[in-house]
């Protein structure tokens, strides 16, 4: 155990800081907390910003540079991600691409899908994926948009919700139900196709969120026609896709919980301090007890990261995700808590901080939701961690 | 930050575990409770290990979080961890060098009245409390004002066990004598080995915390109840995975803490009380939800579990509990 770096990690973390400095647009120096692509797609700043990292080999720095990386080491990529948490800065505002769809391709794709990950991770093509439905949420396997194959093409009715980028995407990463044998368990017969955007029959309907804005969407498929070589992988066998996300990256996904945790906490000490709240005693042992969460779930993905490192399994990560979101739930709640009487209020030129704290815990309170309930991920560390028996 | 254990961390760890795990019984954590004599064999197997206290933190934590984990009573924590550092911090120099060779045993009084281990400034109230395992030692390292330190010999002192909850770990309360003075004792060295104290009873505590999440995790495996094991239940399982992480962020925050009180490193003021608050944290918190899924079995004298629950609860206590190490987190956020 040590607390220190090798000289090449340090060599790398400048040279990341120097290119930051260099080349990083404002609008991408904020907090993922405010982070929300709007209704009109994609802006020229992020798209031009997400092709500069592809180019310099920022953008997922463990690819080799053809897909934007420079071949680093994973805990080249810890430290990347650390740093690009610590100033704030997104990589993109769709992560749809780069993150599932890109990687996905280059597992599971044929030579043509390939060549679309490279333009996919670059941010060219803009992706929604499409998972989530009406009856399919938590129980993603129980998904009911149907694929007619003819041969020649697919032929796809159903219905897709909360996905997002989807009023601006180019392209759906689109899972669907292929098989016919209702005998078979729910997870056979689930099948991936691309399916363009602009195909007749697809009708997206905008969804408001309760902060009013617009990411995501219902996606209506009416008796779209999709090429039979836009299936992805195998037939019928498109559930291990589900665990097709960066898988480079994973060893580092709990960095952003851990970094908007801290961001948070960071506001509320300024806060108490600006509200001469910083001398009450229950104050002081609540941001406190926050920093000792906090500081708490860094060692804890820190100490996850040294087993994923070495190859083997890391069930410290399967809590990351739970105990960071909940915890920002918990940290925006207090800070609505002192606010007093202001917490509630959302007119401009009196909410604290533009609306920072009723934002973000709106926002957190998506974070538990979305992604794997909490539920489903004390389900999931109960069994596959614990090894306690399915209920 | 690397977690990685290095090859000798992991033999410690390894050696410590196998050693504790026979040496330490239930049985010998019952018959001490009854006469601490009986815990004299484990203190024979224990003493070479004294000299951990010399070493980095990172290794006497790995061997505490064992000792934790099977309650093991008698004076080790007290020797390695409190008393050889505190002489080391004072200069005293052959008779740390005798400690740590495993030849006698030791312990600190620091505490005044109000049981609180304060190093700034030290109390000048006429009576130490809360001093671990001070009626079975060889020796009592006084803290007093100044700050100095004086050794004596148990004999001279006037020592009363209280009895607490724990009974696997003893305490006393003692009267300084009138007009004790001692050898001077650098302020800020006593702070260092009193916070190394604090991260390395983390540690224990951390260990009695991984038995509790164990003994409950297996538990739910075992038990049934309406034909299928009370752990298939959601209600249950959900319990046991927000022990689980609390025991696991605890664990990593002590080991953040030992390393960084090694590397000198800034941050490990606000290290050390977050692996105290941590620790606390999940410990209790472990034995309450172990007590609430083991039932009624778990309340009955003859199984374990309510030996661990004491041991959670009397080692928060000590050396600072979650409020303590809140307050100390607290000023050190906020000034």
């Amino acid at each position: 155990m040590r607390l220190t770096f090798d000289a090449a990690d340090e060599a790398f973390r400048a040279d990341l800081r120097a290119f930051l400095d260099e080349h990083c647009p404002p609008e991408a120096r904020r907090g993922k907390d405010f982070v929300a692509a709007d209704e009109e797609g994609v802006p020229d700043w992020a798209r031009a910003w997400q092709a500069t990292l592809f180019d310099h080999g920022w953008m997922v720095p463990s690819f080799p540079p053809e897909l934007g990386g420079r071949n680093c080491t994973p805990l080249q990529t810890l430290l990347y991600l650390e740093e690009l948490a610590a100033q704030g800065v997104v990589r993109s505002v769709h992560f749809g691409g780069y993150a599932i769809v890109g990687p996905s391709l280059l597992e599971f794709g044929n030579e043509a899908q390939r060549a679309l990950a490279a333009p996919s991770i670059r941010g060219d093509i803009v992706w929604c994926v499409g998972m989530s439905e009406p009856d399919a949420g938590s129980d993603l396997a129980n998904l009911s948009t149907r694929a007619v194959a003819d041969g020649e093409t697919f032929v796809v009715n159903g219905q897709k919700v909360w996905t997002s980028y989807a009023p601006f995407a180019d392209k759906c990463f689109c899972y669907v139900r292929t098989g016919t044998d209702p005998e078979a368990p729910k997870h056979k017969g689930i099948s991936v196709l691309i399916i363009d955007m602009d195909t007749p029959g697809i009708e997206v309907r905008p969804l408001r969120h309760i902060t009013g804005a617009v990411e995501f969407a219902e996606v209506f498929f009416s008796d779209v026609v999709v090429p039979a070589d836009r299936l992805v992988g195998e037939l019928d066998n498109g559930w291990r896709i589900t665990m097709g996300s960066l898988a480079h990256e994973r060893g580092g996904l709990w960095v952003e919980g851990v970094a908007g945790s801290q961001r948070a906490l960071d506001g509320l000490v300024a806060l108490a301090r600006r509200k001469g709240l910083d001398a009450d005693p229950t104050v002081r042992r609540q941001l406190a007890a926050a920093y000792e969460k906090v500081a708490s779930l860094r060692a804890l993905g820190y100490k996850g990261f040294a087993s994923f490192a070495q190859g083997s399994s890391a069930p410290e990560h399967s809590y990351m995700k739970l105990a960071t979101s909940e915890l920002r739930k918990e940290l925006f709640d207090l800070g609505l808590d002192l606010l007093g009487p202001y917490g509630s209020v959302t007119a401009p030129e009196l909410a604290e901080e533009g609306g920072r704290w009723w934002n973000g815990f709106f926002i957190s309170l998506a974070a538990t939701i979305g992604g794997g309930t909490s539920e489903i991920q004390r389900n999931t560390v109960a069994t596959r961690v614990l090894g306690l028996p399915r209920g | 930050m690397d977690f990685t254990l290095t090859d000798e961390q992991q033999m410690v760890r390894d050696t410590a575990r196998a050693l504790l795990q026979k040496e330490c019984p239930p049985a010998l954590v019952r018959a001490h409770a009854d006469d601490p004599a009986a815990a004299a064999p484990l203190w024979g197997h224990l003493r070479e290990w004294v000299v951990l206290g010399d070493g980095p933190t990172t290794d006497l934590a790995l061997f505490a979080e064992e000792c934790g984990a099977v309650v093991a009573p008698g004076p080790y924590f007290a020797t390695a961890a409190l008393f050889l550092p505190v002489l080391r911090a004072a200069g005293l120099t052959e008779e740390a060098d005798a400690v740590a060779a495993g030849e006698a045993t030791g312990t600190v009084a620091l505490a005044g009245a109000d049981g609180r281990w304060c190093t700034d400034p030290v109390t000048a109230d006429p009576v130490r409390t809360f001093v671990p395992e001070a009626d079975g030692v060889d020796r009592v390292a006084l803290v007093l004002p100044g700050p100095e330190l004086l050794v004596v010999d148990r004999a001279q002192l006037d020592i009363t066990p209280v009895a607490t909850l724990d009974t696997s770990r003893r305490v006393a309360t003692l009267p300084v004598p009138p007009g004790a003075r001692g050898v001077s004792l650098p302020a800020e060295a006593l702070a260092a080995a009193i916070e190394r104290a604090t991260v390395v009873l983390a540690a224990e505590l951390v260990g009695t915390a991984r038995w509790l999440v164990e003994a409950s995790v297996a538990y739910g495996r075992e038990r049934i109840q309406f034909d299928r094991p009370i752990g298939s239940f959601q209600a249950v399982q959900h319990q046991l995975v927000d022990m689980a992480l609390d025991l696991e962020r605890a664990t990593a925050a002590v080991y953040y803490a030992a390393m960084a009180l090694d590397a000198g490193d800034p941050d490990r003021h606000r290290a050390a009380a977050v692996a105290k608050a941590a620790a606390g944290t999940a410990a209790r918190h472990a034995a309450k939800s172990g007590m609430q899924i083991h039932a009624g079995i778990g309340y009955t004298w003859e199984h374990d579990l309510h030996l661990y629950l004491r041991r959670a609860y009397a080692s928060d206590d000590l050396l600072g509990d979650v409020t303590f190490h809140h307050d100390r987190l607290a000023d050190l956020l906020l000034g």
